[in-house]
């Protein structure tokens, strides 16, 4: 369960990014946050593992405030949080599991990752997301030699390996051929249906929320717009959604 | 003179038929001219021992040349030109030129006269201030925030340097600035006739040291005009009395010929055919003069001189020839045989060698202080932030010290040898590839670390494993880098005694043993292509 209320982010040069967010999300749920560039869901995904500190306002997941989490404790709440990026943000230089097994660095006191002692557990882990995304075989070519899709594909088993209770994904297609929407979108969904892991994803096309997501939380100048079941968005609600988007843009 | 005159003439007219703005070469003349009679040197003034020289600029010699003033006025028409009609500007900037070079040329023919020197104190130290107070200004006039603040400290900065340059402390650390700039003025004749008697009274001294010597005895002289190839008593040299020698010309002549002629050939060609100007012509014309303002100075400070390479060309001819063919070996030299061949191989083999322990060094040192001297790292806390500037001030020193002059004190400390090449190589090193290192770890990609951030990594771990594998590759090829250029450096460090090859070319030019030496240099040459081309081809293969 994760109770966000009364979210604000403000940076430094003045942009109220959010403004008094409050939203609950049960366990095991697929949300997909939508709006226009610049509305907001970038940055509420962000405060959500802390990637971002928020302004104001109170994240409490499983019972207790992340929001003003710091150190060593920040980290051992990052490590349940799955974070996929636009960018994919992988190490090209590095093998498929050197980077897969990176999730698993908040599980292990600094000098065992620095050496690279990961565990027989943590190498199981590191296959088994691997085969999961389809990418088996694949485990010691180097990243930069993979096409985006497999690479987006090597980042959610990095998540995956992290046994996450909670998997962010903001716009994880968005730098990808939109064919590939759906493998992505696809593999989430399966890993979210098959643990019960809570998934967040950010997304601009609407009719791919539509497609995948139960629950649907939508974002316009850094408020909350909607926030209800896929069934309830109908053409004018959209409209409501993406309105200011000539002037904004 | 009339050379210099006639080059930048035909320069200025060639410029003109190739349709570039003539306006813009009379400012720059104008303005170089209008510098030039001011600052630059124009003939000899000599006293009593070489020391009491002083040259004159064209303000200077006002006093005793007021003629020389229309030079200034000739200047400033070409500075005016920016703003005058073209054919009217031209036709009188051509006219300024013929009255200064017809100026320049009769005083530096005028025959030597007696002057005296009058000291205008403070303008030097004045000239520095403004000098300090105008480019502190100029440093902050970009940015509407700092324009004021920067006046503010440009200001107080200059009457600072001022006052502490004019003050007891400036004159005992510069005593040549204190009444640097003299103007000459005329000698009255009853001066003259005491200057002469003065001289004659010292004649018996002078005479008899002269008879002790071997030289032939001076005559008593009626006139300062018998002066002019005799050096001026001592007490009226110190009293500020000179003879000026118009014969004896400084490069100040040379400059005014040449700005003469480019005026006189950019004012004719602007007032035949007016349209040879453009836009910018002010700030290209003052970039011009900056250009010779600066270089006609520095070309009279390194003594470049045609007319000594003429006379020095047979003894690179004899060198030439004395070094070929090289003597590779001589088993039968004295007891035991030269082997100059042998020597510089192995003499080859330890410059690499302290080129590989020197970089080798300087890298292990630079990589872990490279991680504290990148900005992009140590921005977490004030701790932080204080060792990011130590470290950075530190390399930012180090790398003002060169690895030759590291080596000098090294040799003093431990000693001739390739061990100070390689501490003064090493030391060099650690700055150099550690500001190359940093700069590489403020440049990575920012997405890896924070993907590892956001999975709980500690900060080391983030740094282990998404920022040192992006930088690993950076950091072999900068080393590389440094590589070549200390293989370079290895060779002349042995030049102070640091060991190597140096060394070997040092003892057999002083030797005179050329057939010898030119092994060297063919084995450097060779050696020196080799690494770099294998360098660089690695360094290829390295992304």
């Amino acid at each position: 369960m994760i109770e966000v209320a009364n979210l604000h982010k403000v940076f430094p040069d003045g942009t109220k990014a959010l403004q008094d967010v409050s939203v609950s999300i049960p366990d095991g749920d697929f949300v997909a946050v939508i709006g226009l560039s610049g509305a907001g869901k970038s940055t509420f995904l962000r405060c959500l593992n802390r990637l971002v500190d928020p302004t104001g306002g109170t994240i409490a997941v499983g019972g207790s405030d992340v929001a003003t989490l710091r150190g060593r404790a920040l980290q051992r709440y990052r490590r349940t949080v799955g974070f996929i990026f636009q960018q994919f943000n992988l190490v090209t230089r590095l093998s498929v599991l050197d980077n897969v097994l990176s999730g698993r660095l908040g599980y292990h006191p600094t000098w065992r990752g620095m050496l690279a002692l990961y565990s027989d557990r943590d190498y199981e882990l590191a296959q088994a997301a691997i085969r999961e995304v389809g990418l088996a075989g694949r485990e010691n070519t180097r990243v930069d030699q993979l096409s985006g899709g497999q690479q987006q594909r090597v980042a959610i088993a990095r998540a995956m390996t992290q046994e996450p209770d909670l998997i962010l994904a903001d716009e994880p297609m968005a730098s990808l051929d939109p064919r590939l929407s759906d493998v992505i979108l696809g593999l989430l969904k399966q890993y979210n249906e098959a643990r019960g892991v809570t998934v967040l994803v950010n997304i601009h096309v609407i009719e791919l929320a539509k497609r995948y997501a139960r629950r649907v939380i939508a974002f316009n100048q850094g408020r909350i717009v909607f926030d209800g079941p896929v069934s309830e968005l109908d053409h004018d609600l959209e409209s409501t959604i993406y309105a200011g988007s000539l002037e904004t843009l | 003179m009339w050379v210099a005159f006639a080059l930048g003439g035909i320069a200025a007219v060639l410029i003109g038929l190739a349709n570039g703005s003539m306006r813009r070469l009379v400012i720059g003349g104008g303005v170089a001219l209008a510098v030039a009679y001011f600052a630059f040197p124009m003939f000899a003034a000599d006293g009593f021992v070489s020391r009491d020289t002083v040259s004159p600029t064209l303000f200077g010699l006002a006093p005793t040349h007021p003629a020389l003033a229309l030079v200034l006025l000739a200047a400033l028409v070409g500075v005016a030109a920016a703003r005058l009609p073209p054919r009217i500007g031209g036709s009188l900037v051509a006219l300024g030129a013929l009255v200064t070079a017809g100026l320049t040329w009769s005083a530096q023919a005028g025959s030597p006269q007696l002057v005296h020197l009058l000291p205008l104190p403070g303008l030097m130290e004045a000239l520095t201030g403004l000098a300090l107070a105008a480019a502190l200004t100029l440093l902050g006039w970009g940015s509407r925030r700092l324009r004021i603040p920067m006046l503010v400290i440009g200001v107080a900065a200059g009457v600072l340097a001022f006052g502490f340059l004019g003050g007891p402390a400036g004159h005992r650390l510069f005593p040549n600035a204190d009444g640097y700039y003299r103007l000459t003025t005329p000698v009255g004749e009853s001066v003259q006739t005491a200057i002469v008697a003065e001289y004659n009274a010292n004649l018996d001294t002078i005479n008899a040291q002269r008879t002790r010597i071997g030289l032939h005895t001076l005559p008593p002289i009626e006139s300062v005009k018998n002066l002019d190839t005799e050096r001026l008593p001592e007490a009226a040299s110190s009293k500020g009395y000179r003879m000026l020698r118009p014969a004896k010309s400084r490069y100040g002549v040379w400059v005014a010929m040449l700005l003469a002629g480019v005026l006189l050939g950019s004012g004719a060609m602007l007032a035949w055919r007016p349209r040879l100007h453009g836009s910018g012509d002010l700030a290209g014309g003052i970039l011009y003069a900056a250009v010779l303002l600066s270089l006609a100075p520095a070309f009279a400070s390194t003594e470049f001189s045609f007319a000594k390479l003429a006379e020095g060309w047979p003894f690179l001819m004899k060198f030439l020839d004395r070094a070929w063919p090289p003597l590779w070996a001589d088993p039968s030299y004295g007891q035991f045989g030269i082997f100059p061949l042998q020597e510089v191989a192995s003499q080859m083999l330890i410059t690499l060698e302290i080129a590989l322990v020197g970089t080798f060094l300087g890298a292990l040192f630079a990589v872990p202080l490279s991680f504290l001297a990148a900005r992009n790292l140590t921005q977490g806390n004030a701790l932080m932030r204080v060792v990011f500037a130590v470290t950075r001030g530190l390399f930012n020193l180090d790398r003002g010290v060169d690895t030759l002059i590291l080596a000098l004190i090294f040799v003093a400390a431990v000693g001739l040898g390739p061990f100070a090449g390689v501490l003064a190589m090493a030391i060099h090193s650690i700055a150099d590839l550690g500001k190359l290192y940093s700069e590489s770890i403020e440049n990575v990609d920012r997405g890896p670390i924070e993907a590892l951030e956001a999975v709980g990594a500690s900060g080391s771990n983030v740094v282990r494993w998404s920022i040192l594998p992006q930088v690993s590759p950076l950091f072999l090829g900068w080393t590389l880098y440094r590589f070549e250029i200390n293989f370079r450096v290895s060779i002349v460090l042995g030049l102070v005694g640091a060991g190597g090859i140096g060394f070997f070319i040092q003892d057999k030019m002083s030797s005179g043993r050329y057939d010898q030496m030119i092994i060297a240099i063919l084995a450097i040459v060779i050696v020196v292509n080799i690494i770099d081309f294998a360098s660089s081809w690695l360094r290829s293969r390295l992304v």
